[in-house]
């Protein structure tokens, strides 16, 4: 415990509840303070945080590093207590009882030969090249979500708009899952096992490019797997980023059509910094207005890590809807998956207001662009 | 700190015939928590409990593993022996090493092996075990009874004999139900009013039975032992209390419209009872009809009435009532035969149904128990009765409504010992005679030269006489054959009420495809519903005689006493449960819930689900629809079940 | 090298399969050893994930048991299950497991000979599929 807190400088904090001041959760959950978490590891309390179920709610979306006047790196911090506390046997509450991740845990069996490019039968791949695709877990999304999103869309758009662009990207048959759930649920033997994994696959693919639709994805591999793929010089990138750079090279352009808004994804945004890329997307597809929160500000969409989802993670979704609507846009973008499925979930039943408040078409950046690709 | 005791039961050679227990008993005795391993030759014997008893006491055990027979069999017993010793039964597992292990294996080294997983797998469960206390609910003992036909009526006198309060209610003006309009019955051929007259003085005079006719009930929540309910007295136009029965109103009435009672055969009044031994004796005023109440003219009833009783203004009035139990016995409607228009019925006067039929035999009927015919008031000599209208039908209803065949034959007796000339057909496919005395029954119509046509009535038309004209194939003969009759009768058959939706959608009782409600199991729940608490007598259910009505209105009346007689029901506490705090609100649990045991509450400015635990079963469905583990099936949760898992594939406990 | 020794789980809901079980018990049928019951109310109580969970740990074949449709005791617990089945093959195939190793069966009270023939077929089928973990499915 020791080391984590040296390691994440919580040694630093001050105790100024900066953090627990500007954390979604403790909005709506008055048992989670990030604060008192830190805390009780300064005072050496490693029981009590193991065995507290607010470990586990923190959204690690990093609304409150970006504040911290002691630059204390609250996600990693969390991220390690969630280690120490899941080697003692204790565990996440998961969405779906677990089914994901099981899936995650299925993915480190070496031998596994999967049957997930069912998806690309229509469209140019291959085994090895020059781009990679990441593809993330969009085809074991689209098993369990197929109800009332279709995330496996996000993959095919994604490899239409590189065929598009005369890219011929690989995939593999035998992605694994990045491991990012697993990793910020204290599991980070499986997360190296399926390292491991990928880094191999990735290097034999010979990409000296690897693009993903899912910016966990982009951040685990950016930064989590760095020791990994270092040596490579492999260049790891989001698909907004590529789209992006489309346009001013390659002379891309999209149909221009309708108002829309754009939630930024925690990983993408405060993890990565990137702002800019989705939004020249956007505006080269139509008009953006922004909402309140965006950017830096920008709000979570109330779950990661297939954890962590309760009622104030819905309140937290609805609240982002009824921001997005009010921007009078017809189209909420997000570049994530997981957000896409997120606020789909929080409109697909019964909801705490009036429907026309959050009455919004929700879709994916790659989605969309796929639709408005000019002279396709 | 958990404190584990495990006990092996040998079963005789049962168990330790195919298993080394002492083996077995060494290898639990290593497993994490467990304070203590025993075996026993008969651990359900009194010495076997004992053992279990005493270590509970003198070693602080806090749950109990027995390594015995199937859960089935000793569940309750071992239960009951934690609770003695002072601890919470609930906090048992049975690892079922007998009908799992030694009676279906037979290599002793494998067979133990896999009894050690079953001890493992029990471990495990029983450490993530929880205490669990039932439910105390306090018993409102008193019955609803909906519907006062014969069924209604009977369940209500049973329970009000044995002691018990009843709230019946009924929608019309009186009780009696179809069977006050039947005239003679089968097979005995007793008057209906003679043995059912006496049922009905019996309700108005019993005591403990709150009579509300002319009522329906609007509201009903509240679950088993607690049923709160609103029900409508729509006014008589009259007050029911000063009104003495004398009928020197009705007597007095100038307006005459067709009778509903009477099925149109006959008239009556604008003020009226529906017949002579009404019970209450009290009439109604028609309003829709009554000269005063529409035009403002006439008030006759008021004038002549000597008790002062008639107050056309009167208004309807809400009464409530609290009750344990609700037993639905809202009978049936005769299906109307309009529909099937090559049969003629509303086009051809003489073409009429058997309950019409039935009026015009009654001795209390419009006609005075003489049979004639609508057109011309003539005594019909040839007679067809057409079975099977409405029922065993696809365009219909495809089932048997199982008293048409007997009713027709007992009406062409009845008609044929009035008038020995009369010629009477009965166009049948199949005559059945199920019920006890019904096939001698009906010998002995055959032998008063009855006759029997098979085959389904096609058609009729209308001569311009007045006759009718059946036609039909006669498949014995294999013959189209044309028959002009002076009357044809429609032995049409029973369908749910038309109003039953209300009732379903009230109690949230299920129908099944034929529209009646549904039973909770075709052959051994026949009268209880899916919703606890609510039974179902009589046509309700089902087509049915009145025998057959009369013997489920006992079965209801006996399992909602089952109910109501205790003071005090314990809940299953085996039920799920809503994280308030986690819960999405988005109502997925309540959709997928066959019990309506979920509602959505409003919690500041979102929605959470709620379970009632006098509604939930504990089947487990809402937990797994739940997206992110809100609910939990209590002692049949997700983490209990890993532990399992992780117990016998990962090799740990 | 030793036999291939499959590990199966069985699911069995309360009041007909894990009764069927039973029976298979009290009339002495033989089946092979390799099956593990754990008890659940219904079969619409099982968690998609309990199966992937048993897969994920290590089993080699997992089944669902519960009552005939039309059966349950909570009157469509069964439907459900099977809803989720067909969810839960879907992943299968993604995942390149043999549909195989997942079962999902209607057992009765009164099917105790069932019981024993379906253990008896499918810890045949999976000593054929041999181990979950050899991959190469
Ligand atoms: C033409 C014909 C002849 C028959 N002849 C014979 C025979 O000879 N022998 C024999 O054994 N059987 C005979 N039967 C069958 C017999 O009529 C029935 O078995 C019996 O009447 C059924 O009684 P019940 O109480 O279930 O229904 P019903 O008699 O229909 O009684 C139901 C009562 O509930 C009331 N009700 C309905 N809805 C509500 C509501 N929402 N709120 C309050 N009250 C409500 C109704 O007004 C009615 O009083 C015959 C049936 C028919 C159609
Ligand atoms: S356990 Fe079954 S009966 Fe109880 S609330 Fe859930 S779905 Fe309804
Ligand atoms: S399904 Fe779960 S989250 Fe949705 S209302 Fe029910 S308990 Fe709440
Ligand atoms: S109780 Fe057996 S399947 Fe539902």
């Amino acid at each position: 415990m020791k080391q984590i807190i040296r390691n994440t400088k919580a040694y630093y904090c001050v105790e100024c509840g900066k953090c627990t001041g500007s954390c979604p959760v403790a909005r709506g959950n008055e048992f989670f303070s990030p604060r008192l978490i830190v805390e009780r590891a300064l005072s050496g309390m490693k029981q009590d945080i193991e065995g507290d179920r607010e470990l586990w709610a923190c959204l690690t979306c990093e609304a409150c590093s970006k504040k911290c006047p002691s630059t204390v790196k609250y996600s990693e911090f969390i991220r390690g207590m969630r280690k120490m506390a899941f080697d003692s046997g204790f565990t996440s509450r998961c969405s779906q009882g677990g089914l994901l991740h099981s899936i995650q845990r299925i993915h480190s069996i070496k031998d596994l030969v999967q049957d997930r490019l069912d998806w690309a039968k229509d469209l140019k791949t291959s085994k090895k090249g020059e781009v990679l695709y990441f593809t993330g877990c969009l085809p074991y999304f689209e098993n369990l979500f197929s109800a009332f999103v279709s995330p496996i869309e996000i993959a095919k758009s994604t490899v239409k708009i590189l065929n598009f662009a005369g890219i011929v990207p690989a995939i593999l048959q035998n992605e694994r899952c990045c491991g990012h759930d697993l990793l910020w649920t204290g599991d980070s033997e499986t997360f190296q096992k399926l390292a491991r994994l990928n880094t191999e696959m990735i290097k034999e693919s010979g990409a000296s490019r690897v693009v993903t639709s899912c910016p966990e994805c982009l951040r685990t591999l950016k930064l989590d797997y760095a020791d990994l793929l270092e040596s490579t010089g492999i260049e790891i990138m989001h698909i907004s980023e590529l789209i992006s750079s489309l346009m001013k090279n390659n002379g891309i352009k999209f149909n221009r059509s309708g108002i829309m808004t754009y939630h930024d994804p925690c990983r993408l945004g405060r993890h990565l910094g990137i702002y800019d890329a989705p939004r020249d997307v956007i505006k080269s597809m139509g008009e953006l207005v922004e909402m309140g929160n965006h950017m830096a500000e920008s709000s979570c969409c109330g779950v990661s890590a297939w954890a962590t989802c309760e009622s104030m993670s819905k309140q937290m979704q609805v609240n982002r809807l009824i921001e997005a609507k009010s921007t009078g846009s017809d189209t909420l973008i997000t570049s994530c998956p997981k957000c896409l499925i997120h606020l789909k979930c929080a409109v697909h039943n019964q909801i705490p207001v009036e429907k026309e408040k959050v009455d919004i078409r929700i879709e994916d950046l790659a989605v969309a662009a796929g639709k408005a690709l000019a002279g396709d | 700190m958990t404190n584990i005791g495990i006990y092996i039961c040998h079963c005789g050679t049962n168990i330790a015939g195919m298993i080394d227990v002492e083996e077995l008993a060494r290898k639990a005795a290593k497993l994490k928590d467990v304070s203590v391993v025993k075996d026993y030759r008969y651990l359900c014997s009194d010495p076997g409990q004992d053992l279990i008893k005493e270590d509970i006491r003198s070693m602080d055990l806090d749950r109990v593993v027995v390594a015995a027979c199937s859960p089935r069999m000793h569940e309750s017993t071992y239960r009951k022996v934690l609770s003695e010793a002072g601890i919470n039964p609930f906090l048992l597992e049975i690892a079922n090493i007998r009908e799992q292990a030694s009676w279906v294996h037979s290599e002793k080294e494998k067979t133990t092996e896999k009894a050690f997983d079953l001890v493992r797998i029990a471990v495990a469960k029983v450490k993530k075990d929880e205490s669990l206390e039932s439910l105390p609910a306090d018993v409102i003992q008193r019955v609803l009874v909906i519907g006062a036909g014969i069924a209604g009526i009977q369940t209500s006198l049973d329970i009000a004999n044995i002691g018990y309060e009843v709230v019946l209610v009924e929608k019309e003006q009186s009780i009696g139900g179809r069977m006050s309009q039947l005239g003679k019955t089968f097979p005995t051929l007793d008057c209906s009013a003679c043995i059912l007259t006496p049922r009905m003085v019996e309700v108005s005079t019993n005591p403990k039975i709150r009579l509300h006719t002319y009522s329906e009930v609007e509201e009903i929540s509240g679950f088993i032992g607690n049923f709160h309910a609103k029900i409508r007295k729509k006014s008589r136009g009259l007050n029911p209390d000063l009104c003495t029965g004398c009928g020197e109103c009705t007597a007095r009435c100038p307006t005459k419209v067709p009778g509903e009672y009477d099925e149109g055969m006959g008239k009556r009044k604008a003020i009226y009872t529906l017949f002579p031994q009404a019970v209450p004796n009290v009439p109604v005023i028609d309003r829709a009809n009554c000269v005063y109440i529409t035009k403002g003219k006439c008030g006759i009833c008021k004038k002549v009435c000597p008790a002062g009783a008639i107050d056309y203004e009167l208004g309807d009035e809400i009464v409530e009532e609290e009750v344990g139990a609700v037993v639905v016995a809202s009978g049936f409607d005769p299906f109307d035969p309009t529909s099937k228009e090559e049969l003629g019925y509303g086009r051809y006067k003489n073409v009429i149904t058997g309950l019409q039929l039935e009026r015009l035999l009654h001795t209390a009927g419009p006609t005075k128990g003489e049979v004639i015919r609508p057109s011309d008031g003539a005594v019909p000599k040839r007679i067809a009765f057409v079975q099977c209208v409405g029922s065993r039908d696809e365009h219909a209803n495809k089932y048997c409504s199982r008293v048409c065949c007997m009713h027709a034959i007992k009406n062409a007796l009845l008609i044929k010992e009035h008038h020995p000339d009369a010629e009477i057909f009965i166009y049948y496919i199949d005559i059945r005679a199920f019920g006890k005395g019904y096939e001698e029954f009906y010998k002995r119509t055959q032998e008063h030269g009855i006759k029997f046509m098979r085959g389904r009535v096609a058609e009729i038309f209308e001569e311009n006489n007045g006759n009718v004209v059946v036609r039909a194939d006669d498949t014995l003969l294999g013959m189209v054959m044309e028959n002009e009759v002076d009357m044809a009768v429609l032995s049409v058959g029973m369908v749910p009420r038309s109003d039953s939706a209300k009732i379903q959608k009230l109690l949230g009782i299920a129908t099944g495809s034929d529209g009646f409600f549904m039973e909770a199991h075709a052959k051994l729940r026949p009268v209880e519903t899916l919703v606890d608490g609510v039974f179902l007598a009589g046509t309700a259910q089902g087509p049915k005689d009145i025998p057959d009505t009369v013997a489920q209105a006992k079965g209801a009346a006996s399992s909602a006493l089952g109910v109501i007689s205790h003071k005090v029901l314990e809940l299953s506490p085996l039920i799920s449960e809503v994280d308030e705090r986690l819960c999405r609100g988005c109502g997925d649990c309540k959709d997928i819930c066959e019990y309506g045991a979920i509602e959505l509450i409003t919690l500041d400015s979102r929605n959470a689900a709620r379970i009632n635990p006098a509604l939930c079963k504990g089947c487990g469905a809402c937990t797994v629809a739940c997206c992110n583990g809100s609910i939990k099936l209590r002692n049949f949760t997700d983490t209990a079940t890993f532990a399992m898992l992780e117990a016998v594939l990962g090799g740990e406990a | 090298m030793t036999e291939f020794d499959p590990r199966i789980i069985a699911f069995c809901c309360n009041w007909c399969s894990y009764v069927g079980a039973d029976l298979a018990g009290t009339s002495r049928l033989q089946y092979p050893h390799n099956v593990r019951i754990i008890r659940t109310m219904c079969s619409g109580q099982v968690f998609p994930s309990y199966i992937l969970k048993a897969l994920e740990l290590g089993a080699d074949g997992v089944m669902i048991a519960g009552c005939h449709i039309g059966d349950c005791h909570y009157v469509s617990g069964n439907k459900k299950a099977e809803e989720r089945f067909r969810m839960l093959l879907g992943i299968m195939k993604t995942l390149g497991l043999d549909a195989r190793r997942i079962r999902l069966e209607w057992i009765s009270a009164s099917e105790g000979v069932k019981f024993a023939n379906t253990i008896k077929e499918f810890a045949r089928e999976i000593k054929e599929l041999g181990p979950r973990n050899g991959g190469k499915e």
